[in-house]
């Protein structure tokens, strides 16, 4: 499905920016020092890409942030398409280069119009990712000087869409005086008078959006989040009172970057008067939209936006209620989907209901794109998934921690695991301190907290299975309690909860275990495998729900079906008729 | 006019607290009228400072009036009318309430007693997320605290500091009676299925009771036998006689239940392999 995935990456790299530029930077530091400092100096157009992340990174310096995100970004292709500019460059002008990479995005546009086919504006969207590093003012208002005047042989739907519509001109002359902000003031003025000469000759509703999410994009990448905020806010007004399917995509990205914008206001997002609180209505406007329009793609995205949103702030019940009265679109693209697990995964957590919360996750980090670019989403999704893993008293998988992808960022979780893992209070505590900043960053810190009790647990269990009479006291001071009598309570809730299975004498002051059961005896092996079948099966109808077959396929065949059953008909009747001489026959039985 | 009235109101109950709830109750739906007719219900940008700031002492007032006699759901109710002015941002020049975290540390409370945890923790954790320093605040810490030793099982520490009088204010002590049956049944549940027998002397001090008789009458309430001034647990009694007795039956049964589980699900896994192949 080529189509679905690239559009949902970007976001998700977006998401957990902050978590992954700092432990991305730890690596490439490590890694690629030198590599890195080379970069540094380096203006982009000369740099021969390396494929890795840490890399490409650190090819824009004034807004290493942005670039980040450019990188996370990335798709599939990309660092295809950013090596092959690379190797043409010094022949061709790279601002000419772009521009026409721009463009040939308008054919896709077109044809995603003209064949009402999502895929070709989701290509066109994929490629922002490789624009993006090349983005100028100049560049954006020559294209726009250019396309908006000059484009004529649009189809005729398109024209009558403009018709239908006519809002050409406001946003065109905001776009043009947002143009105006950087790049030297001629150009715009010239193009903007040439397009009211020409303003009959039509563009596109979808090639005016994709060349605003540009502008927004490069917006971001210069780190101008007011402008970019405004901006975003007369877009998505305009997106708003345009009724296309065709935009749909597009509009998801609009949304998209319009939260993200305002994410980076200040006040920044956990205090209340953050901009993201007073987008709100608007985004609720547009899934209540998307929901009438039957527009998967922007319902999706919103949602996700919206979870994001609450969660931000911390309105975790708000989040919860969100998602109690939405319905999360079956068929929507796949990172979307997984974004939407891991925050539904999060706010049960929060809530404790821990299983449903472990198999969002699960589903979330398993439906994270496996490619690098989305790398920080599955390390967030995978730590929130360990912490989750532990409250339930589950230990965490020892491979989990030996990807080498994963190793550096979940180097604390490791230590956390390993204190749990073994029942120590004290390497747990140690663990907590040193880490932190680390949790907090990562938003696992209460989640930490409420762990104290499964450390102490498991230590019980493991005191429990070693041996099968233990003095309270011992037991105290293995787990380091303040007194003896806790132990006793909490030992007694531990065999209340079923954690171990053991009695307690009161009078002598000991815990004595029972003798544990051959677990192959109990239907646990059955209902193990049963599980794991069932999963199976469930990947395989999904694989088969999401495969793609071409549209009308089937009258064609039906046609040609239809057809050969006359040719039949009329065969027959001719027999009958008795029309049919030996020859013909015989010829038809040569043929076959 | 309704301002300066609401004023009133406000100072009237924020020093006379020794006046009952049914007074100050009346004296609320009066503020509350008040402030309808302000338009000042809930806060909105456009509300001016010393009018958010009534508004809010208000309902503050109200939660703190309910709580003191025990009504759960005014109180609740006052909290969530509180909920937006703690949330959003006050305008400029409101300072953030004294009560706050005293309200906010009370209804964590009250929804540990009510054993709605999950809301406690997505309370905690927007608290946390707004940059309160949870653990140290002298109201937000208690509930906390609490909410660990109770998830533990330490309920001696959980006794000990409601003992102690450890609670930062009169308010809080509304629910130490609630936590207190609430651990003696946490302790009695787990006993009954950690010892297979206890003394009642050391019964009496296993669940903070205060004479023999108590133990008595407490053991009563819950079916347990007392014999010999030793507790038996008629549970795990009963539970292990059941068994014996009825062991061939029940083995037959549980036998029989899983293999019909076993034959359901490779019957179903037979009809998934033959759509697939």
């Amino acid at each position: 499905m080529p189509g679905k995935a690239p559009n949902g990456k970007k976001p998700i790299g977006n998401r957990i920016k902050g978590n992954k530029e700092a432990e991305m930077k730890d690596t490439s530091k490590k890694g690629k020092a030198t590599k890195k400092a080379a970069k540094d100096g380096d203006d982009e157009m000369t740099v021969v890409v390396p494929s890795t992340k840490g890399g490409s990174k650190t090819t824009k310096p004034p807004a290493s942030s942005a670039a980040a995100d450019a990188d996370a970004d990335g798709d599939v292709d990309m660092d295809a398409s950013d090596k092959t500019d690379a190797d043409e460059e010094p022949a061709i002008d790279p601002v000419a280069q772009t521009i026409s990479d721009i463009k040939s995005n308008f054919a896709l546009l077109d044809r995603a119009v003209a064949l009402f086919d999502a895929r070709f504006s989701l290509r066109a969207l994929r490629s922002i990712s490789s624009i993006r590093k090349r983005l100028t003012p100049d560049i954006l208002a020559q294209v726009v000087a250019e396309t908006f005047p000059a484009m004529g042989p649009s189809s005729e739907v398109a024209k009558q869409l403009l018709e239908a519509c006519g809002r050409q001109d406001a946003p065109l002359g905001r776009q043009s005086s947002e143009m105006e902000v950087d790049s030297e003031a001629a150009k715009p003025t010239s193009k903007s008078a040439a397009k009211k000469d020409k303003e009959p000759k039509d563009i596109i509703p979808e090639v005016d959006v994709f060349l605003g999410i540009l502008t927004q994009v490069y917006l971001f990448d210069k780190e101008l989040f007011m402008e970019g905020a405004t901006f975003s806010e007369v877009l998505s007004d305009r997106i708003h009172s345009l009724n296309r399917r065709t935009l749909d995509s597009l509009s998801a990205k609009v949304y998209f970057y319009y939260s993200l914008f305002c994410e980076n206001l200040k006040p920044l997002p956990p205090s209340p008067q953050s901009p993201i609180v007073a987008i709100r209505p608007t985004l609720l406007a547009a899934l209540r939209t998307a929901v009438l329009r039957k527009d998967v793609d922007t319902q999706a995205s919103v949602i996700v936006l919206l979870l994001r949103n609450y969660l931000l702030t911390s309105h975790i019940s708000q989040a919860d209620l969100l998602v109690s009265h939405t319905q999360f679109p079956e068929n929507a693209a796949n990172n979307q989907v997984a974004r939407f697990l891991y925050y539904l995964g999060r706010i049960r957590a929060i809530q404790l209901r821990y299983s449903e919360a472990h198999e969002h996750l699960t589903a979330a980090t398993r439906k994270a794109p496996s490619s690098n670019c989305a790398l920080g989403f599955a390390q967030t999704a995978t730590k929130l998934l360990l912490v989750v893993e532990l409250l339930m008293g589950d230990i965490p998988d020892r491979a989990t921690f030996r990807q080498s992808t994963m190793e550096q960022t979940l180097r604390p979780y490791f230590l956390l695991v390993q204190a749990v893992r073994v029942g120590n209070l004290e390497d747990f505590e140690t663990a907590i301190v040193d880490h932190e900043d680390t949790f907090k960053r990562d938003g696992t810190y209460t989640l930490i907290l409420r762990l104290r009790q499964n450390v102490i647990k498991t230590g019980i269990r493991m005191m429990s299975l070693s041996y099968s009479r233990i003095s309270l006291r011992d037991i105290c001071i293995r787990l380091h309690l303040n007194s003896e009598e806790s132990a006793e309570y909490i030992v007694a809730k531990a065999i209340r909860d079923g954690v171990i299975e053991a009695t307690l004498d009161r009078e002598r002051g000991f815990m004595k275990s029972k003798e544990v059961g051959d677990i192959y005896a109990t239907r646990e092996p059955g209902e193990a495998f049963h599980d794991r079948i069932r999963a199976c099966l469930a990947l395989h109808d999904e694989s088969v729900k999401a495969m793609r077959f071409p549209m009308n396929q089937h009258r064609l065949e039906l046609k040609n079906a239809q057809e050969a059953r006359e040719r039949e008909r009329e065969m027959a009747k001719e027999i009958q008729d008795g029309d049919l001489d030996e020859d013909d026959l015989g010829g038809d039985f040569d043929g076959i | 006019m309704a301002e300066k009235q609401l004023k009133t109101v406000i100072t009237q109950l924020q020093t006379g607290s020794t006046t009952s709830y049914a007074t100050a109750s009346t004296a609320l739906s009066k503020a509350k009228l008040a402030l309808l007719q302000l338009n000042a219900l809930t806060p909105s940008p456009s509300l001016s400072p010393v009018l958010y700031t009534l508004a809010r002492s208000t309902y503050e007032q109200g939660a703190l009036y309910s709580i003191r006699a025990k009504k759960a759901d005014a109180f609740t109710r006052y909290v969530a009318q509180l909920e937006p002015f703690y949330t959003s941002g006050a305008p400029k020049g409101v300072k953030p309430s004294a009560e706050q975290s005293k309200i906010t540390g009370l209804y964590l409370l009250l929804l540990l007693t009510q054993g709605r945890y999950g809301e406690f923790h997505s309370q905690l954790e927007s608290l946390t997320a707004r940059g309160h320093d949870v653990e140290d605040d002298k109201f937000l810490g208690y509930p906390i605290r609490l909410e660990r030793w109770l998830m533990e099982g330490s309920y001696d520490q959980v006794w000990r500091a409601m003992k102690r009088g450890e609670a930062p204010c009169d308010e809080y002590g509304v629910f130490s009676e609630i936590l207190r049956a609430q651990i003696r049944s946490e302790i009695a549940s787990s006993s009954e299925r950690a010892y297979p027998s206890l003394p009642l002397s050391s019964t009496k001090s296993l669940l903070f009771l205060d004479s023999e008789g108590d133990v008595i009458s407490y053991a009563r309430s819950r079916g347990w036998l007392v014999r010999d001034s030793t507790i038996f647990f008629p549970d795990v009694d009963s539970s292990a006689s059941t068994a014996e007795a009825g062991d061939g039956e029940a083995v037959m049964a549980g036998d029989k239940e899983m293999s019909q589980m076993v034959i359901k699900n490779t019957l179903g896994y037979a009809r998934e392999l033959e759509t697939i192949v």
